[in-house]
């Protein structure tokens, strides 16, 4: 059987060869463990991860993407390829940490290991601190409505809405106490319309639900919509209730048609998380601490927020083209 | 030669084939090191997790039915044990039984509607197979309020389903999964009632003549499939202290998968379970072993299909041989060809 030969030749020679060149190199090797990366938000934290890699390379070194391959499983499978991440020798491991109760123990093998871990993107300082990580870099929630809210106090807005299609949510629950805040300190005033959940995708609701909301409250001339496709909802609401220009709208996260948005001035501000930024200053933390044992003072880099306007939305669109944001 | 000869004609030698094919691919295109490879945890935590399942799939395709249920009841097992235990609080125990539980009634209907209507089996799994994921999201939903519940296991069910061994990353269902194999491979290889499967597999008709019970062995290879989906359920939620709602989609395909490229043919009658045990890990290591390597992780899906192909087309093949040397002379060997299986029937 020739078949049998060939096979057991090819594997032999590829055994011998896979000893031979088993890389030796002295550079960090980073893993970074993140969401699929064709999801649009994922794909720019993955480019930045990049990007910072190009430093890893530089010492001959490497930064590994490691996605789960369907949203199926999330937590339980994040917690497996950060263990695999373990065996396949990280020198230094950046992860989210989505569900505490699935992925805590992964985090303690990597920490009982001896291998640098970064959190980013979920989890906040209190995990990096639970978990023994070097640090934390991702965005607060309730700081990303505060800043909406300062933006459009300052705007010289007095009252604001903060438009929860989720009630109960903890983090749409934060970006609203965060936006009532902001408001609030800045001199205005601030409140919160709560929608059925249901609301939460339905454009046609969201939209007939702030015209009703603004025709009893004359007084409102803010709105902070909680994700994108409200944000185009509640400008639609704005326009039914015939009070475009009075009434400013900012939301949270972007897509070109908020982008054409704020261009034309019917949108006042954006919020955005700046994914690129998770990915770049995690790795980079690492590699710089792998290689030269440099640390980073700052306890909890915060990637976000930031605000899009008219002032910057054309460097916005040219991120947008080179992906990185 | 002749040596050769015959190992190529045992319904696992495609299955090994394969193996030997894909590493080698991967360690000389994909510059995989061989050592750390063979050494990680994660494409051998994924086999035994899919590999507890393909075997009583293997088995229940031998006798020409299929089962694609169990892609929810894997979810379904994880959550009732989670609702059960977690969030109801009632002890570990009846977490674990209600998770086996649930699995014995959803393989019992399976198989009684089986048996009872001419429905091909496909169809009827489909429809238990959307009807669970309904059940367990809306049950979720009514009963905790959430689509994802937290368990907190107690040591000893940790220790028996939920803990890492040899000190590493590599779970304890890995050693459930050879439990498994060592069961079902002397069920099927050395017991009547594999005989009994293979005839099964080869003429229903005919077994049924010849005295099989080929009902009740249908509604209990249903069980046994849809138990083990849960089974393997219920250990992840100890393991990983919590379990989700989610669709279980992709497990239906990568288990059915490893069967094929483990040797059996789907149209029932020919199959093994060492096939079987070594098409999960051929497809374990093609599906997690992609990361190891410098190859693009999108192209995985790729390489499982062109080494579905490639395996279905040898299982033909080596199909051929087995049964032409087993019509031409009396092989003393376990040959597992439907013929072999109903001439030689073991009392």
């Amino acid at each position: 059987m020739k078949l049998i030969k060939i096979l057991a030749t090819t594997t032999a020679l590829a055994l011998t060869a896979s000893f031979a060149v088993a890389d030796e190199h002295d550079g960090p090797d980073i893993f970074v463990i993140g969401d699929k990366p064709d999801d649009p938000f994922w794909s720019r934290v993955k480019l930045g991860a990049e990007h910072a890699g190009l430093v890893a390379e530089m010492h001959g070194g490497s930064v590994t993407w490691l996605g789960p391959q369907n949203y199926d499983n999330l937590g339980p499978d994040a917690a497996e390829l950060i263990r695999q991440a373990i065996d396949q020798g990280a020198d230094a491991i950046v992860a989210p940490n989505w569900v505490p109760e699935a992925m805590d123990p992964a985090f303690e093998a990597v920490v009982a290991a001896g291998i640098p871990l970064v959190i980013f993107n979920a989890g906040g300082i209190e995990a990096a601190d639970r978990l023994g990580a070097l640090n934390y870099v991702g965005t607060v929630d309730y700081r990303s409505g505060y800043a909406a809210g300062e933006y459009l106090a300052n705007d010289g807005q007095s009252n604001g809405a903060c438009l929860n299609s989720l009630p109960g949510a903890a983090n749409i629950e934060a970006f609203c106490s965060g936006f009532q805040d902001g408001m609030i300190e800045s001199g205005g005033s601030g409140s919160v319309l709560q929608l059925p959940a249901t609301a939460f995708g339905d454009s046609t609701a969201m939209a007939q639900a702030v015209r009703a909301h603004l025709l009893q409250n004359p007084d409102i001339d803010a709105l902070f919509a909680i994700g994108d496709q409200d944000t185009n909802a509640a400008i639609s609401g704005v326009q039914q209730a015939g009070r475009m220009g009075a009434v400013e709208v900012c939301g949270m996260n972007f897509n070109d048609s908020i982008l054409a948005n704020i261009q034309a001035g019917t949108q006042a501000c954006a919020i955005d998380q700046q994914g690129y930024q998770q990915g770049y200053f995690a790795t980079s933390i690492l590699i710089n601490y792998v290689q030269y044992g440099t640390t980073i003072a700052t306890r909890e880099i915060l990637t976000g927020p930031g605000i899009i306007d008219e002032n910057n939305v054309e460097l916005v669109i040219a991120g947008v083209e080179a992906g990185a944001r | 030669m002749k040596i050769v000869s015959i190992l190529l004609r045992r319904p696992a030698s495609a299955s090994v084939l394969s193996l030997i094919g894909v590493l080698a691919f991967y360690v000389v295109i994909g510059g995989v090191d061989f050592g750390q490879l063979i050494g990680a945890a994660s494409w051998v935590n994924y086999a035994a997790r899919i590999g507890i399942v393909a075997i009583p799939v293997g088995l229940l395709m031998i006798s020409g039915e299929i089962d694609i249920s169990i892609g929810a009841m894997i979810p379904a097992g994880a959550m009732s044990t989670a609702i059960i235990t977690g969030y109801y609080e009632l002890p570990m125990v009846f977490g674990i039984l209600g998770a086996l539980a649930l699995g014995v009634v959803i393989g019992a209907i399976n198989g009684i509607l089986a048996v009872r209507t001419n429905v091909p089996t496909l169809i009827i799994t489909l429809a238990t197979l959307v009807a669970m994921q309904g059940v367990v999201l809306a049950g979720s939903k009514l009963l905790t309020g959430s689509a994802s519940v937290p368990l907190a296991a107690p040591e000893w069910a940790k220790f028996m389903f939920g803990q890492f061994i040899f000190g590493g990353s590599h779970q304890v269902v890995i050693i459930w999964w050879i439990i498994f194999a060592a069961v079902f491979w002397f069920v099927l290889h050395y017991s009547k009632y594999g005989n009994w499967i293979f005839a099964m597999g080869g003429d229903k008709e005919s077994a049924r003549n010849a005295g099989v019970p080929v009902d009740r062995m249908t509604i209990l290879l249903f069980i046994l499939t849809a138990t083990s989906a849960s089974f393997v359920g219920m250990c992840h939620a100890i393991l990983f202290n919590s379990a989700q709602v989610s669709g279980g989609m992709n497990d239906i395909f990568n288990i059915i998968v490893s069967v094929v490229v483990g040797g059996v043919i789907l149209t029932g009658g020919f199959g093994s379970v060492p096939g079987v045990f070594v098409g999960t890990l051929t497809f374990a290591i093609v599906n997690k072993g992609i990361d190891f390597t410098a190859i693009d992780r999108n192209w995985s899906n790729l390489i499982i299909g062109v080494m579905l192909l490639l395996a279905v087309a040898m299982n033909e093949n080596f199909k051929k041989l087995a049964l032409s040397s087993a019509a031409g002379r009396p092989w003393k060997s376990k040959d597992n060809s439907p013929q072999a299986a109903a001439k030689e029937p073991k009392t």
